[in-house]
């Protein structure tokens, strides 16, 4: 009796395995009834997932406070000698003003290349238990968002759309591992292969073995046929080191992403754009360096007193 | 299994599940955070005869297949979830001593998470995927660790008043 008890279990095992490993197989040969499941649940997901973007928002803001603290300290000091009300008022409002801000920013790129955009709320952050760099945002194919277009913030480029749902859409962001891009470097337009590397710094390959980079190159999106997945000219980063290794082929470089992946709250999706390359326009302007005010000293040494007014004294 | 245990369980994990999609996902916690679906299933399992431990882990793990944000393979989550499900419940029915001690199942089902992403990983490299740098992957092992150390002590005896509830059983914890 025991014995039929067990072998049922292993026959249920074996059975549950084979069945995922049917799953997998099904998936790899691209059978659109897993795709229509994943579109599936994530329509029923997404009105879900805005609401839980609407309440959750000052949480997760405490959150990215938690991590920028140095900001949040000196923020909070200014923040207390102001009563109670507007302490609250001032919470509410500082979510849609970054908000804002980032709309704002994204806007003013998008309009400097003259690429046509359509702007989204960030409304979940990708699952890193599944080690990719993901993001979902709340418009989707019935907004005229289509696969494979490249989605900007106000600092550059963010990622690529990967799959697109009714009412959202799946983003593969820059720091994905997956994720690779061509770039060239704005002014020597020397050209290379920009990888993710599941942080905030991407690794580049340069192709042509006579070139050489240097800390500080800025490097920009080449862009694609038909601009998908990539628009040229949107800023990706900023080389920070170069490794000069004697037996490597080619150069390769740490590169940090312009773009903070974890604040994202709104990017835009470049829906079209020009037929002209932008080339170089889009590179962020250097920081202007603050002015150190210098304050000259003469020092003009008093008559030292001779021996002999020493003595009559 | 009646007909009542099976809707109240599928309704448990439909809520956790939709808790972990459209809520925790949002909160950006630090280091990437912890999945509460993943624990709950493995401390469900954890709670289970191994026959039941497979099936909630399959169950469970073609919830998480059919997540936009599982980047992976179809049926990839179902496979380590259906093998680390049974291997917990088969551990912690071995061993009555590990199934009637909170210390020892908070350390069985950290442990269970830890090697559940393990075999994803393994997983993934046998399909060919790009991962990322070793450092990011170590990193984010280690925190996923840390996140489901402090977090399976917290759910527990909830999760374990759910089962009883729904198994009509009286457990220990």
């Amino acid at each position: 009796m025991a014995r039929g008890g067990e072998n049922r279990g292993r026959l249920l095992l074996i059975i549950l395995i084979i069945t995922s490993l049917f799953l997998i197989t099904l998936d790899l040969r691209g059978v659109s009834l897993i795709t229509g499941l994943r579109t599936g649940t994530q329509s029923a997901l997404t009105p879900v997932q805005s609401l839980g973007a609407t309440i959750l928002s000052p949480v997760r803001n405490f959150f990215i406070d938690v991590i920028y603290l140095g900001r949040t300290r000196s923020e909070m000091e200014q923040l207390r000698t102001e009563n109670g009300e507007l302490l609250s008022q001032l919470r509410e409002r500082r979510s849609i003003d970054a908000q804002l801000e980032q709309l704002q920013g994204a806007l003013d790129l998008a309009g400097k290349a003259e690429f046509k955009v359509l702007s989204a709320r960030v409304i979940s952050q990708g699952a890193t238990t599944s080690f990719t760099q993901t993001i979902t945002i709340d418009v989707g194919s019935r907004n005229g968002i289509k696969p494979n277009m490249t989605v900007i913030n106000s600092y550059g480029l963010i990622g690529v759309v990967k799959t697109v749902y009714t009412n959202s859409a799946l983003i593969t962001l820059a720091s994905d591992p997956s994720f690779r891009i061509g770039v060239r470097v704005a002014d020597s337009q020397q050209i290379g292969i920009l990888s993710g590397q599941g942080t905030s710094k991407g690794v580049l390959q340069l192709l042509d073995n006579q070139s050489t980079i240097n800390v500080g190159d800025i490097l920009l999106a080449r862009g694609s046929v038909n601009n998908q997945p990539f628009v040229p000219g949107v800023p990706v980063g900023e080389v920070t080191s170069v490794d000069n290794a004697a037996g490597a082929v080619t150069q390769t470089a740490d590169v940090r992403f312009f773009a903070n992946f974890l604040s994202l709250g709104i990017v835009s999706v470049v829906l079209a754009a020009p037929d002209v390359d932008p080339r170089d326009s889009l590179v962020p302007p250097k920081p202007l360096p603050t002015p150190i005010p210098t304050v000259t000293v003469f020092v003009t040494p008093s008559e030292s007193p001779s021996p002999d007014s020493i003595g009559s004294e | 299994m009646s007909t009542r245990k099976i809707s109240l369980t599928a309704t448990l994990f439909l809520f956790i599940y939709i808790l972990q999609e459209a809520f925790i996902t949002q909160l950006r916690i630090a280091g990437g955070g912890f999945s509460l679906f993943l624990i709950f299933t493995l401390l469900w399992a954890a709670l289970s005869s191994p026959n039941m431990g497979a099936l909630t882990g399959f169950a469970a793990g073609l919830l998480i297949d059919l997540s936009q944000s599982t980047a992976g393979v179809f049926g990839q989550w179902t496979l380590v979830l259906i093998l680390i499900g049974f291997g917990i419940s088969y551990f912690g029915l071995g061993y009555e001593n590990v199934r009637l001690n909170p210390f020892t199942i908070t350390f069985l089902v950290t442990i269970s998470v830890f090697i559940a992403r393990v075999v994803y990983l393994l997983l993934s490299l046998l399909l060919g995927k790009d991962l990322g740098t070793f450092s990011s992957i170590a990193t984010s092992l280690l925190i996923g660790l840390l996140w489901s150390a402090a977090v399976v002590p917290i759910a527990m005896p909830a999760v374990a008043r759910a089962f009883d509830f729904i198994n009509d059983s009286r457990s220990r914890l």
